[in-house]
């Protein structure tokens, strides 16, 4: 217990503290002892004022007794004026401690007179006078004298008080065997098996089967009942701690099962909170999204391109409650090539949601395989005719505001010749180079399609002046003019004739211009081959179209 | 009771001895020459227990008592101040050691006791009635 000058506070305390005792059993006995204590003064200070008044009327009924004693001997004294026998009287008076003087008197004689009393008489304070009239003894209603005692206030109040600490002392030692024997019965009855309870209980360990003992004999009473209760409890704490414990175990083998299916999975599973914080996931998730993927990452941040979007399809499922999902194509985590991945997200409620990642790369990649053989050119890799409909068709099509482009139709000179000279192979390697050709003259952007045999079509986006589309077409021509390695050291040379056809603002059909651009492929040829040619503008828009229409539907 | 009793039997005794038929009257007398011709019954008992020993005229009194038992003086005192012989004996008896006073001298009966009033001018006591002498003087009745 230190108390230092800094915290004088819980120095006070602790050392306050020291005067109450923690034993329960002190402390019982203690408080007993103090309660009769405390009793004990209160009914000493009642019961001493009690017996002092008490004590003093009865002193003064004494001194009227005493008075009662004497009278008929005093009846004659006076009778007589006899001072021997007053005398006498006197003395045996006087032998009462609480007499402090007699004075007796026959008329106006006065027979006696104590010596104790004369001086102080005077002082009316200090006695109390008990006086009476004194009569003959031969004749009841003749008044012979008086007899009067003096009682000290100082001897009565004396007495009294010796009486009354004499009571009190009794009272107190009463008081203070009463007390010991309640505290001692207090502490066999209660305090005493409560303690015992109680120390059993704080050193009891939580196992199955523990168990208070009960004192004996306290089956029937609250003591036996808090044992049986305590025990029952415990009887039902383990009980439950061991269900608990089964439950527990049984669950962590559900969970480590479920831990293992997640865990081996290929699919990424993980939980987000409502911002899209990653909480947990499991290894395939960071084998998709590579070492980035980790418990407090933003999904958003991690399938960086599509941040936005799946923000918002977090935000959408969330509110929604609903699953929500989307495929996306990302950069791949080692760098090579990009990698396609479904994002579902399932809401789990409260603030968490479930989000699955497959890696769909091969299944896009299979996708993506079939969409390109039905759309381009197995030998050269171009658009087919299909394919390059199609993206004129998408280009032409009505509701895109603007349209300017030009459209190359271009056919290879001398290639029949080839073909026919060297054979297929030849001219399938012959038909590849002119695709590479084309692929380092356009943009990527730009469609490039095999419509025939050795016919081929280039629409150039945002191009609409001739000067520029020659230009290109020059560069084409010139490619395919350089001499093609055909295997087994020989080489072809072939050309080509291109028409162009400009794409302008209006309703031209896509074959339309195609039949434009074709015509203006065939002047270059009837030119002299290794040309290109531009069309004419369509003449009208919807009647001359209708018009081209229906005349090549009657050729 | 035992002493009330005997009291009675000498009452009864004392009035088969005198007159049957009228109730004993006792008297108190003196002797001529006292100088008195009357005392009041509070003198009478003064002088017999022994407040004053001196007659109205100056004389110092003499009481005559009579020794017990006798059925005059159980009489006389029962007449006098209502106290049996035995309550009187007592009273004397308190006072023998204060000397102040004393008892009245004793006679063994009436005959003596007018005797000495006949001789001594002093003298005072109490008879009977029946036993008067024409040589004394009844200075006061005790009826009952």
């Amino acid at each position: 217990m230190k108390s230092s000058p800094d915290n004088p506070q819980p120095g006070r305390r602790s050392r306050f503290a020291a005067f109450v005792p923690r034993s329960i059993v002190a402390r019982t006995s203690l408080s007993i002892l103090l309660l009769a204590v405390v009793m004990g003064l209160m009914f000493s200070a009642i019961e001493s004022w009690r017996i002092r008044v008490a004590e003093h009327d009865r002193l003064l009924a004494r001194v009227h007794e005493l008075v009662g004693t004497v009278e008929s001997t005093v009846s004659i004294a006076c009778f007589l004026n006899d001072a021997t026998l007053a005398k006498e009287i006197a003395g045996g008076l006087l032998k009462n401690r609480i007499v402090a003087g007699v004075r007796i008197t026959a008329g106006a004689t006065t027979l006696f007179a104590s010596e104790r009393v004369s001086p102080v008489a005077g002082r009316r304070g200090a006695f109390d006078t008990v006086g009476t009239p004194v009569y003959s003894p031969f004749d009841p209603k003749s008044e012979v004298g008086r007899i009067t005692l003096y009682v000290s206030h100082a001897e009565i109040e004396a007495q009294a008080a010796a009486y009354a600490r004499y009571s009190v002392g009794i009272l107190s030692l009463q008081m203070a065997i009463v007390a010991a024997a309640v505290a001692f019965l207090v502490y066999l009855l209660v305090t005493r098996p409560i303690k015992g309870i109680s120390d059993e209980l704080h050193l009891l360990e939580i196992r199955s089967g523990m168990r208070l003992t009960l004192p004996s004999g306290r089956r029937k009473d609250e003591i036996g009942q808090l044992v049986g209760d305590v025990n029952a409890l415990m009887a039902r704490l383990t009980d439950a701690l061991d269900s608990e414990r089964e439950l527990r175990q049984a669950q962590e083998i559900s969970e480590r099962r479920m831990r293992l299916v997640v865990d081996k999975a290929d699919t990424g599973i993980l939980v987000l909170d409502a911002l899209g914080t990653v909480q947990s996931c499991n290894p395939a998730f960071m084998r998709i999204l590579g070492a980035a993927a980790r418990p407090g990452a933003l999904l958003s941040n991690l399938l960086a391109p599509h941040g936005p979007a799946v923000a918002a399809l977090i935000a959408e499922s969330y509110a929604s409650g609903e699953p929500r999902d989307k495929d996306l194509e990302l950069a791949a985590s080692d760098g090579r090539g990009t990698i396609w991945v479904e994002l579902s997200v399932n809401p789990l409620g409260g603030e968490l949601l479930q989000a699955l990642v497959n890696d769909i790369t091969e299944r896009k990649h299979a996708e993506s395989a079939a969409q390109e053989l039905a759309s381009h050119d197995t030998l050269t890799g171009l658009l087919n005719r299909r394919g390059f409909d199609s993206a004129l068709a998408k280009f032409l099509a009505p509701s895109r505001r603007e349209i300017r482009a030009a459209l190359l139709l271009i056919d290879l000179d001398r290639f029949k010749a080839v073909n026919d000279a060297y054979g297929h192979e030849a001219g399938d390697r012959v038909l590849r180079e002119v695709a590479r050709v084309f692929e380092r003259t356009v943009r990527r952007s730009d469609p490039v399609g095999r419509l025939g045999g050795d016919e081929f079509g280039i629409l150039l986006h945002g191009v609409d002046n001739a000067e520029k589309a020659q230009e290109i077409a020059s560069t084409i021509i010139a490619g395919i003019s350089q001499p093609i390695d055909i295997g087994a050291g020989l080489k072809s040379h072939i050309g080509a004739s291109i028409g162009i056809a400009f794409a302008g603002p209006g309703t031209e059909s896509p074959a339309g211009l195609l039949r434009r651009a074709d015509g203006a492929m065939y002047a270059a040829k009837q030119a002299g081959r290794g040309h290109a040619c531009v069309a004419a503008p369509p003449s009208s828009h919807l009647s001359a179209d209708r018009e081209d229409e229906s005349e090549s539907n009657a050729a | 009771m035992k002493q009330t009793l005997i009291t009675i039997a000498l009452c009864l005794l004392a009035l088969g001895v005198a007159d049957a038929s009228e109730p004993a009257t006792i008297v108190v007398i003196v002797n001529p020459a006292s100088g008195i011709d009357k005392l009041s019954r509070d003198e009478v008992i003064d002088i017999f227990l022994g407040r004053y020993r001196k007659l109205p005229s100056g004389r110092t009194a003499l009481p005559i008592d009579m020794a017990n038992p006798n059925a005059d003086r159980a009489r006389f005192y029962q007449l006098l101040v209502n106290k049996n012989p035995t309550e009187i004996s007592s009273y004397w008896a308190r006072l023998v050691f204060s000397g102040k006073t004393s008892p009245p001298f004793q006679v063994p009966d009436a005959e003596t006791a007018v005797e000495l009033v006949q001789s001594n001018p002093n003298a005072i006591a109490y008879v009977d009635r029946a036993a008067l002498n024409p040589g004394v003087k009844v200075v006061l009745e005790i009826k009952p």
